[in-house]
Order: structure tokens, then sequence, then C-alpha cells
């Protein structure tokens, strides 16, 4: 009964994500295809900047959805339903994160960084070049693939506290909440994750105004 | 004005926090009397605010067209009822059971038959059992002759033992 009132009672319903979601919960498919269509991309471009890989990428949005979906019978509206999703999604990123780690420390046990691994070798390749020559200007692509290396010096942690904040404009209590942090401890993430940046991207500060 | 002023770490978060306009307006406050006052603080939130500015380049990714349909798609299939009939391997399991039938069917009807029509074609060795007796005797039967001499033999009491005085 308590449980009741107090979802009743959440500012959450009037989040229409959430409508959705209760609607999905009742059995309305047409309901949940909305929120896949609204979150497709979103998601996509967060796991993308993760993994560097599109095909992964859609696999884990996938999995995000699959996820919610099996969990929609017992879903309560106490948080609004992006915040829901992307702490799926961070759970999905860490374990991800955990078994490419796993899997490159048996096939690599003497290899190159994640890092450097994760970028796509001609975007490594152009990267390299711009780093020879940071006054020069550079083309979108070449500045891409340098803000890129950039972002793959970040830990996981820090790398989606950034993407989060650049590409959903979460404040720092949805990340947060998001994540399962408290709000000082996203405040020290991206307070670390912009001073890397930082230290990489002065070279080509000029390129981004 | 305090050019090389050194920031802490702690100013370094509140200065990320005051770009993201995410600090309190006392501390907020407390950013833009430091940015007054320090050089270094001024270039450290100009550089961080490019840095931020750079991360713009960063493509926004498109999900493949047909991902919502794949996505959908996945999802009824694994919410779908269990079926016996729509399983992969119950064709064949159906295949194996109809020969298996039909073999425990050919079995069982062969020695049916044979059950059956065993006894429409005599047996000798049977034939022979049966008539041993006669056949151990058929010397004896032979010396006889004919049936109609050992019924005259009986009745006229050859066989009878003498009684005993």
């Amino acid at each position: 009964m308590n449980t009741v009132a107090n979802v009743e009672d959440s500012g959450y319903l009037h989040d229409p994500e959430v409508q959705l979601m209760l609607r999905a919960k009742k059995g309305d498919d047409d309901a949940f295809s909305k929120l896949v269509v609204a979150y497709q991309d979103r998601l996509t471009t967060i796991f993308f900047h993760m993994t560097q890989n599109q095909e992964a990428a859609e696999d884990l949005v996938q999995e995000v959805f699959m996820r919610i979906y099996r969990a929609r019978h017992g879903y309560q509206p106490n948080a609004k339903f992006s915040t829901w999703l992307f702490r799926i999604a961070n759970n999905l990123a860490i374990n991800a994160h955990h078994s490419k780690v796993r899997r490159k420390e048996i096939a690599l046990p003497t290899g190159e960084s994640s890092s450097q691994n994760s970028i796509h070798p001609d975007d490594r390749l152009l990267a390299e070049k711009s780093a020879m020559t940071p006054t020069r200007q550079l083309d979108k692509r070449e500045l891409q693939a340098v803000v890129q290396q950039a972002m793959d010096q970040l830990n996981e942690r820090q790398r989606l506290t950034v993407l989060l904040h650049r590409f959903e404009g979460m404040s720092y209590q949805e990340i947060s909440d998001a994540m399962e942090l408290s709000v000082p401890a996203v405040k020290s993430l991206l307070s670390r994750a912009r001073d890397t940046l930082r230290q990489a991207l002065e070279p080509y500060m000029q390129m981004g105004k | 004005m305090e050019k090389s002023v050194r920031l802490s770490a702690e100013q370094r978060d509140d200065l990320v926090a005051y770009l993201d306009g995410e600090l309190p307006d006392e501390q907020a406050r407390t950013i833009d009397q430091i940015i007054a006052r320090s050089e270094v603080a001024r270039h450290e939130v100009e550089a961080l605010a490019r840095t931020f500015e750079l991360l713009d380049v960063l493509p926004t990714i498109r999900a493949s067209d047909d991902f919502a349909t794949r996505t959908l798609t996945s999802l009824k299939v694994m919410e779908a009822p269990f079926v016996l009939t729509d399983q992969w391997w119950f064709r064949y399991l159906v295949r194996t059971a109809t020969i298996c039938c039909w073999i425990v069917a050919l079995g069982g009807s062969a020695w049916l038959g044979f059950e059956i029509t065993r006894d429409w074609i005599p047996d000798r060795n049977e034939e022979i059992l049966r008539d041993l007796p006669i056949i151990e005797n058929l010397n004896k039967y032979r010396d006889a002759g004919d049936i109609e001499f050992l019924r005259q033999l009986k009745f006229s009491g050859v066989f009878e033992e003498p009684q005993e005085k």
C-alpha cells in the first residue's frame, strides 16, 4: 500500500518517458518501441565513444533494452526514466570493459596498453600525424581522431562521466544517480577528466575555436 | 594581481564545476574573486573551457536504420512462449520417432504372424516326439500283425498273470 502511495506521489510520473515505461509494463509494446527509438542514437553515441566500434556499441544498446524489457514487470518510477536507463548502461559498460580487459589479458599478455588498442588504426595514424604537426590547421577528421585519442586516455568512469555530461547534458546530480556515485565523486571525476583532456589537447586548443 | 598563485586540487575541482554551472552561489562568488585576482586561474578556466569546446568535434552516432526493428524482434523472440513444435529439433525428433514406430510395428507384426502361422506348418520333430512310444514298440506291433488279433488274444486271457496259490 505504501509503495503504491509512494509511486503515486512520485514527481517522476510527469516524465513522459516514465509514462511510456508504465504503459510498456502493462504490455504496450508500441510504448516500448517509442522508448527504443527515442534512445537508440543517444545510447549508440555513448557506447561508440566507449568502444570505438559501431557494431559493439549497437550490441550493448540492444542489451540495455533487453534488460529494461525483462525488468519491465517490476518497474517502479522511482527516478527519471533516463536515469534508470543510463544506470543500466553504466553497469553494462563496466561489465563490458571488464570482459574486454580479461580477453586482452588472455590474448595479449605482453601487449600494448588498452587505450592504444581501442583506437581504429586509421584514426591512430591520423592522430600520430597530427601530433607531429600540432600547429598546422587540422581538418575535422584529424581533430576528431585527436580528441578521441585524448578521450581514450581517460579511465572508463571518467569517460562515461564526460560523455553523459557532454552528450546528454546531465547535471552532476543526474550523473551521480545514473552512476551510483556521490556528487563530489562525480565532480572529482569530471575535474580529473577535464584536466587530462586539457593536457592532451593543449597543442590543438586553437583548432576548436 | 596575484599572477603566480597556484590552485589547490579542491579549487581546480571547483573551477570545473564553476564552468559547468554546478557550484552553489557562494562558492561561485569565491571562484569569481579568485579568477579576478589570479591570472593563473583565469588561464586555467580558459583552457578548461576550450578543452570542453573541443569535445564538440566528437560525432553523434546514429544507430543502423534497422536497429529498432532488430531489437524489437529480438525482444519478441526472447519473450515468445516455448512451443514444442516450433523447436528446430522437433522435426528430427518426429522423424526418428516415426522410424522407431515403424520398426516396432514391423517387428511386432512379424512376431505375431510367426505365432499365428507356425501351427499351420507341421513340425516334423513334434510329430516324432508324439509318435515316439509307437516307434519304440514298432517291432512288437509288426510281430503282432493286426489289432483284431491282439484284441482276441486279450479276451482269451493269454496276457493275464497266473494267480499265485
